[in-house]
């Protein structure tokens, strides 16, 4: 009988506020076996990454374990002492975190950092250190290690750092590795390499992993086992296949219905998210925690008295905290699978050609810069979008998207190019000329929910601010009115138009920020990311309410994400940018089906699938996206394409590609030959 | 002379002091009930340092408004018996003592620390008010704007900076100056920047509302033009106050020594929050710069400006004291603390008691301010 490395049992730990012990984690276990990968997967607030640092004994002053215990190795965690623990952490138990520049001393050279941990835990010389350091370096597949030992945090891209950190916490040689969202913070095809590596390097190294994230698809990637946790408690944990293919637990259920299934848009299947909200640490229901939001909650049985976690298969590897767990049909399809009608396009709103945009990056402004380099940030772009059509620009950090959204907003203006917005040409004006109609009818859903609200000014009034500016609306009377109006709109309730932002989730703060972007009636709405810093059920409410606004007033959105699996459910055509360039443009069909550009494929194949029986071709790219101060001769993908040997000749990287028209609609910019084209299998079936 | 002895001293100094320890035990009974109510004071009486800084500052501040209670005396009246009185001396007359003694024009000393905060507690807030004003107007489109606007200013902050203050202080206090409208145009140049922040202010942020417009921008001009008859042309026509120009030289060397540093904090803040999605927003939305500067970005500046507030609140007493010294600040009689300590440093080595009690009470009030400064520092981090 193997023994786990980690145990947890029945752990509870609370945190002590002003008022009263708010209880964070309650009756929660787990066990990792050694060598094996268990994933933690929740939304935030419940009590994951609490979990994680507790393990380590690291909860600040206020938390404490009110019961359970932990067990690593053998050892009773809680039981040991200030300089036993410190020889535990980093050489036994090592942690990744999510933010890799926060992890790493900005002041110390890489070299430094990774040899201090040998320093630290071994009894080793300087070179022998060194050597160690080096070859972990090279076995996180960077490129130039010597290099990379000698430069500084800043130096290295965000990919690299968080490859340095995972080094770092592999060079003790520890049993266990905890990693918390370590790939949040990165792009797509930057997350795959990092997600590759870290299997790759658990199996070689036999280190056990917990791998904490609120990614499913990139649990089932990477997990043998896993556990999933809601408000402070575990409600399901099994291996990986029994739990993905057969869901025993409603939330479970819940987050699965909640995700865009790839190859389905909005039309077909439509997302369904879980209603109600998150309770409230302090407002816990009485027995099972997830009962309100339930469709199979039944009064008198789910909310009696808590609910023990249960087995429910023969071998003991699967359980569930569920009361009703043999009663509910589990195959059942859900009740609000309706599908709607497509919108049809308009006429044409917004025409964009040849839309270039530069900056001069001078050394100095007041003094004369030596040679002005440029940025080329967007490369001759040209597309067009409908009126009621949803456009969606993917790419990764670098591409562009961002200053495109920039110039159609008038926060920047182009170098040259025209963008003809509605009979006029909105290129070269500055939001300072544009007159207040043109400003309310384009308009903007930012990024970080956490930072697109004032936090001095309550929320109604920062909606009503909008209406004053728009000069919507003539008393203050009506614009209150309307103001609540908008809150229905976005389905909050009219109560928190007093309410501080710091007293919204991040969620409800995205709905202000939808409302406050359709308080002015405007016609095309560019959304930033709207959704990669939000969680998994509350993007599908975000994106419900997206859809169903923009089907009734028949707004053109233009969607900037890199989430390929969101764009296929909301886009009607696509853009896929790489560096300024367009490299294809076509329907969601035409993108997500061959022939692909080669890095369409590639960020196609990564991906991560919920979908268990889905099968994926993996194309991870080499090296990284390269500075937009020097681009790459030629085509601006060469130097990563994993297709390039099939061009005949040097042309790749010294010819940019013209722009092919493949069929009616789908363009792409590449030198392959027809006959390669017309060979490509689908990434994923 | 009879003496009181120095347990009885005390014990009558603390019996004098009695209205203001009523009004403390209201004030702080009062916040303690309500401290959940009361946002951020309630955060700060609930700590140690915080309740320790709002104690010692709302004492001083009950000294000030009930200083006719608590002074026995009148704090510029001369009794010659008791010229350089030690303490607890008894005055024949009266019978009432002098219980911190008399300094060396025979004024009782304790009346005057009374009396003198009541000039601190006006002039110190009034001139980093001042000082507060300068650096928020330049500081706001320097970091906002960037570029030529922000070298410029840089410049010309670190060049008043570098400039030898003292030299600045005697130029003021030359005679040949005095005589000029200098320090006329030097305090009136600086008294117009709260007015042109308050103007800017609401001319931004109630575009859309006329008549509130109008009403505050009335009461603007009516505040602004008290102050310009007050202070620069020394015609208060509510007679409350006389200002001298060595009083108005206090505001413009407050302001010059001040103004660059807050300047600084300003900018360096604006900076940071400029890169803030709702200031992107509020841009998205076409609002003019000056809306934003002031109304989006100045509010969520306000946690590490208030605490220099309150520490720059603390230099600007000491500074009144130490301006004194060079004939700039207020006339020789002035009971404020900085003065009476300037006065009785000449005899010093041989009667300490007159310099003593003012010096403790600058001492206790600047820390106040730094203990409130403390406190409020810690709760805007946690913000």
């Amino acid at each position: 009988m193997v023994e786990p490395i980690l145990d947890i049992r029945n752990l509870s730990i609370s945190f002590s506020t002003r008022a009263v012990e708010i209880p964070a984690v309650m009756d929660f276990s787990c066990q990792v076996m050694p060598g094996e990968a268990m994933g933690l997967v929740g939304e935030s607030g419940c009590g994951k990454s609490t979990v994680a640092l507790a393990i380590l004994r690291d909860l600040a002053r206020i938390g404490r374990i009110t019961s359970g215990s932990i067990h690593f190795n053998g050892r009773d965690m809680a039981k040991l002492s200030e300089h036993e623990l410190r020889q535990i952490r980093g050489s036994e138990i090592a942690m990744v975190y999510q933010e890799p520049m926060a992890s790493l001393n900005p002041t110390m050279k890489i070299g430094r950092q990774l040899t201090e941990v040998l320093f630290i835990h071994e009894r080793v010389t300087k070179e022998q250190a060194y050597g160690r350091a080096l070859d972990m370096v090279k076995a996180v597949k960077l490129p130039d290690p010597e290099r990379i030992m000698g430069s500084y945090p800043h130096q290295l891209s965000g990919g690299q750092q968080q490859r340095i950190v995972i080094a770092m916490a592999l060079l003790a040689k520890p049993k266990l590795l905890i990693l918390d969202e370590p790939t949040t913070a990165l792009d797509v095809t930057v997350e795959a390499g990092i997600v590759e590596l870290v299997k790759e390097l658990g199996k070689q190294f036999g280190t056990s992993m917990l791998f904490i994230s609120h990614n499913l698809g990139l649990i089932l990637e990477t997990c043998d086992r896993v556990t999933v946790m809601y408000s402070g408690e575990a409600v399901e944990s099994g291996p990986i296949r029994d739990v993905f293919g057969s869901v025993r637990h409603p939330y479970t259920q819940g987050l699965f219905r909640s995700m865009p299934l790839l190859g389905t848009n909005r039309n077909s299947r439509p997302v369904i998210p879980i209603p109600g909200q998150l309770p409230l640490p302090h407002e816990r229901p009485k027995g099972c925690h997830f009962g309100p939001r339930c469709s199979h909650f039944v009064d008198g049985v789910c909310n009696v008295s808590t609910v023990a976690m249960r087995s429910i298969d023969e071998a003991n590897t699967h359980h569930s905290r569920c009361m009703r767990v043999e009663e509910i049909d589990w195959h059942a399809q859900p009740e609000a699978a309706t599908q709607t009608e497509a919108t049809g396009a308009g006429p044409v709103l917004l025409n964009v050609k040849g839309l270039k945009k530069y900056y001069k990056a001078a050394a100095s402004e007041l003094f004369g810069g030596r040679e002005a380099r440029t940025v080329k940030a967007v490369e001759e772009v040209s597309f067009t979008a409908r009126e009621a059509e949803t456009l969606a620009i993917v790419g990764e950090s670098g591409c562009g998207k961002s200053t495109l959204a920039k110039v159609l907003l008038g926060l920047e203006t182009a170098t040259e190019g025209t963008a003809r917005y509605d009979e006029t040409d909105i290129q070269s004006d500055p939001i300072e000329r544009r007159d207040t109609k043109l400003i309310s009818s384009i308009q903007m859903i930012f990024q970080n929910p956490f930072d697109t609200l004032n936090p001095s000014y309550s929320v109604g009034s920062q909606i009503i601010r909008t209406l004053e500016r728009f000069g919507i609306g003539t008393s203050r009377e009506e614009r209150s009115e309307m103001m609540l109006n908008l809150l229905d709109l976005v389905k909050l309730p009219r109560a928190f138009a007093t309410r501080m932002p710091r007293q919204l989730s991040g969620g409800q703060k995205q709905r202000i920020g939808v409302a406050r972007a359709f308080a002015g009636h405007p016609r095309m709405i560019i959304a930033d990311e709207p959704m990669s810093a939000l969680d998994v059920s509350v993007q599908a409410a975000i994106t419900e309410l997206l859809t169903t606004i923009q089907r009734q007033s028949r707004t053109t959105m233009v969607l900037i994400s890199h989430d390929l699996s969101l764009v296929r459910y909301m886009a009607d055509r696509i853009i896929v940018m790489y560096l300024g360039h367009i490299v294809e443009q076509g329907t969601a069909e035409q993108i997500f089906a061959p022939p692909y550009h080669p890095y369409t494929e590639a960020l196609l194949s990564a991906i991560p699938l919920t979908d268990s029986l889905a099968k994926k071709r993996k194309i991870v790219l080499e090296g990284e996206i390269p500075s937009a101060l020097s681009p790459p001769s030629g085509c601006p993908f060469q130097t990563r394409c994993h297709m390039k040997s099939k061009v005949s000749g040097s042309l790749c990287e010294q010819v940019v590609p013209p722009m092919r028209d493949l069929k009616e609609g789908h363009a792409m910019k590449c030198h392959l030959p027809s006959e390669i084209l017309d060979q490509m299998t689908p990434v994923i079936s | 002379m009879e003496f009181m002895s120095p347990f009885a001293i005390v014990l009558r100094v603390v019996i004098q002091f009695t209205p203001v320890w009523m009004a403390m035990a209201v004030l702080l009974t009062i916040s303690f009930l309500f401290k959940r109510r009361l946002g951020l004071y309630g955060f700060i009486i609930e700590t140690g340092t915080g309740f320790a800084g709002v104690s010692i500052l709302s004492f001083w501040l009950f000294t000030a408004i009930f200083a006719a209670s608590v002074a026995p005396f009148d704090p510029l009246g001369q009794i010659v018996s008791m010229k350089d009185a030690l303490p607890g001396a008894i005055e024949a007359n009266s019978g009432l003592p002098y219980l911190l003694g008399g300094d060396k024009l025979a004024r009782d000393v304790f009346s005057r620390m009374v009396f003198g905060s009541r000039i601190v507690l006006i002039i110190a807030p009034l001139a980093t008010f001042l000082a507060l004003s300068v650096g928020i107007m330049l500081g706001l489109p320097a970091g906002y704007f960037g570029k030529r606007i922000d070298a410029f200013l840089s410049f010309l902050a670190n060049l008043i900076l570098a400039f030898p203050i003292i030299l600045l202080f005697y130029l003021l206090v030359s005679p040949g100056i005095l005589e000029t409208p200098i320090p006329y145009a030097l305090a009136g140049f600086f008294f117009v920047f709260p007015i042109l922040l308050l103007f800017t202010l609401f001319w931004s942020g109630y575009r859309a509302h006329p008549k509130q417009l109008a009403l505050r921008l009335v009461l603007t001009l009516l505040a602004g033009g008290w102050l310009f008859a007050t202070f620069v042309f020394d015609s208060d026509p509510f007679h409350i106050l006389r200002v001298s120009p060595s009083t108005l030289n206090i505001f413009a060397a407050v302001a010059l020594a001040s103004g660059p540093g807050i300047f600084r904090i300003v900018r360096s803040l604006t900076l940071d929050i400029k890169t803030r999605e709702y200031v992107q927003a509020a841009q998205t939305r076409g609002e003019t710069p000056w809306f934003i500067m002031l109304w989006e970005i100045l509010p969520n500046a306000r946690g590490p400006l208030i605490v220099d507030a309150c520490l720059r609140i603390g230099y600007t007493t000491i500074l009144i004291g130490a301006l004194g010294y060079f004939g700039l600040g207020m006339p020789p009689e002035s009971p404020d603390w900085g003065t009476a300590i300037k006065e009785s440093s000449r005899l010093m080595r041989a009667f300490v008691h007159p310099a003593l009690p003012p010096a403790l009470a600058m001492m206790s009030f600047v820390l106040g301010l730094n203990l409130l400064a403390d406190a409020l520092r810690e709760q805007s981090l946690k913000d």
